[in-house]
């Protein structure tokens, strides 16, 4: 059995670990800092806006390509899923209106009775 | 052993034959990984009880032969997915619910459409979740709700629940929520008033993208993320490892866009006026105070949570108004509180006894 404290693997895994604990606490006091702040911000601030003036040319390109962009394809993916969760109701509908009448659903199986206790009250894990 | 280096010289040959059976593994292994999707995630059989734009809410199918009178209806933070709570069967909090004889529905959110940007906390708090209980009520037939909720879905979870004091939820349980935003100290740094111009993020970009809602969750350790990779590549030869790498990995990423007016209420409210804890948050004109909840609540913390750290939720408890209240904090971190190995060990065992006993 190799003892952990001469084990070139152990010890090198420790020293990793020891490494991402200092650097943490290390960057973590930085971030602190009203200064970190402010530069972090400012830079956000610039990448956000870029990053809308890019999407806005790029829209512009991809409409004179004729092509539809992410936005129209999300959309469209939206629409679907919309689709499909009015379809899910729509199932659900069916379910109640035919549990209502006596029947039984028409996918679900019948659901179990409420009745079960806590095993403090006498009631087991089934 | 060697009494001059300390090395035990005749375990040393064994050492170098495991550490190259490892190294032919980590080649076979590094290549599987890449060539390979993860553990199928979120699989336990559910159906869509209601979808509406962002949010939408399954009802889980019942594994017991008979369950609580109390449906249960999970409320996930809105920045991530819901499928953290059902990993794979073993390790889903759903199923260990549904195994126990809960009732279980989750309250779950995607990515919100362009056109949502303009959701508002009035939406999330006064809308959904009341919309989605009544549903829960419909489907169960019960009056009764117990609500769960995770990280900030708990803190939409205290929300809705200071505004309807009078039912139908009939216990809260909040993991990891925090109610002291000063004390989450570098968002708090990050989101200074004095630099973080919200407002022009907000009219410049409409949704927040999930990269940037991710990256201020990596900042919090920097390090870690390269770390972590390490040890991926340590650990390639062990199946159990990459698998569970693999499930954290990939919901840690999935980061949610968050709609814009939503995120200025966030910022603005919690972040910079810190209302929850000072008592004076209102959602669309309706105070939201603390004290007004009297049901029973389970407060679940975690001693090394980085992302809501425990100077942050501490105080919640003493803030409610219920007499059946309690506070446990567990060992583990925001994550693995609520799923992975040590959850099945601690969190979960605690939710049920508590949780059982007032569900009848």
């Amino acid at each position: 059995m190799t003892d952990k404290i001469t084990d070139p693997v152990a010890l090198w895994q420790k020293m990793v670990g020891e490494m991402e604990k200092g650097f943490n606490s290390f960057a973590t006091k930085a971030m602190e800092t009203p200064e970190f702040s402010q530069a972090m911000n400012r830079a956000g601030g610039a990448a956000a806006g870029a990053q809308k003036q890019f999407g806005d040319l790029m829209e512009k390109y991809l409409l004179s390509m004729n092509l539809p962009s992410r936005e129209q394809m999300t959309g469209i993916a939206e629409r679907l899923q919309s689709i499909e969760g009015q379809l899910g109701e729509i199932r659900s509908m069916l379910n109640q209106m035919s549990a209502a009448s006596g029947g039984s659903p028409i996918d679900a199986a019948p659901r179990p009775p409420r009745t079960k206790r806590p095993p403090s009250e006498g009631g087991g894990h089934k | 052993m060697n009494a001059l280096t300390g090395l035990d010289l005749a375990a040393i040959p064994d050492r170098i034959q495991a550490e190259v059976q490892r190294a032919i593994q980590r080649s076979i292994k590094g290549v599987e990984y890449f060539s390979t999707s993860g553990p199928m995630l979120g699989s336990t059989p559910k159906d869509v009880l209601h979808s509406r734009g962002t949010m939408s809410l399954y009802h889980y199918r019942p594994m017991s032969d008979e369950i609580y009178r109390v449906p249960v209806l999970i409320v996930m933070a809105t920045t991530n997915r819901g499928y953290i709570l059902d990993l794979v069967p073993g390790q889903s909090f759903i199923e260990f619910l549904l195994k126990h004889g809960y009732d279980v529905y989750m309250l779950d959110w995607s990515a919100p459409r362009p056109e949502e940007k303009s959701l508002r906390m009035e939406d999330y708090v006064l809308d959904f979740i009341p919309d989605c209980v009544r549903r829960v009520q419909a489907d169960s037939g019960e009056q009764d709700v117990s609500v769960i909720g995770y990280c900030f879905g708990g803190v939409l979870s205290l929300l809705y629940g200071s505004i309807f004091p009078d039912g139908p939820m009939k216990n809260l349980i909040c993991f990891t929520t925090p109610i002291d935003f000063r004390e989450m100290k570098l968002f708090s740094n990050f989101s200074d008033r004095r630099y973080f111009d919200v407002d022009r993020l907000v009219d410049s970009v409409g949704n927040v993208p999930p990269e940037m809602i991710l990256s201020s969750f990596e900042m919090l350790r920097p390090a870690s993320r390269a770390v972590s990779q390490i040890q991926l590549w340590e650990n390639i030869w062990n199946d159990q490892f990459v698998k569970s790498y693999r499930m954290f990995d990939r919901w840690a990423t999935d980061t949610l866009p968050l709609a814009g007016e939503y995120f200025r209420t966030i910022t603005k409210d919690l972040m910079w006026d810190n209302k929850l804890y000072n008592d004076t948050m209102s959602v669309g004109g309706r105070p939201a105070k603390l004290e007004n909840i009297k049901v029973p609540i389970l407060h679940a913390v975690a001693e090394h949570d980085h992302i809501v750290p425990y100077d942050a939720a501490k105080h919640l408890i003493a803030k409610i108004g219920s007499a059946d209240k309690e506070e446990v904090v567990l060992k583990g971190g925001h994550v693995s509180l609520v799923a992975g190995a040590n959850a099945i060990k601690r969190l979960w065992p605690k939710l049920d006894s508590w949780l059982g006993t007032r569900s009848t």
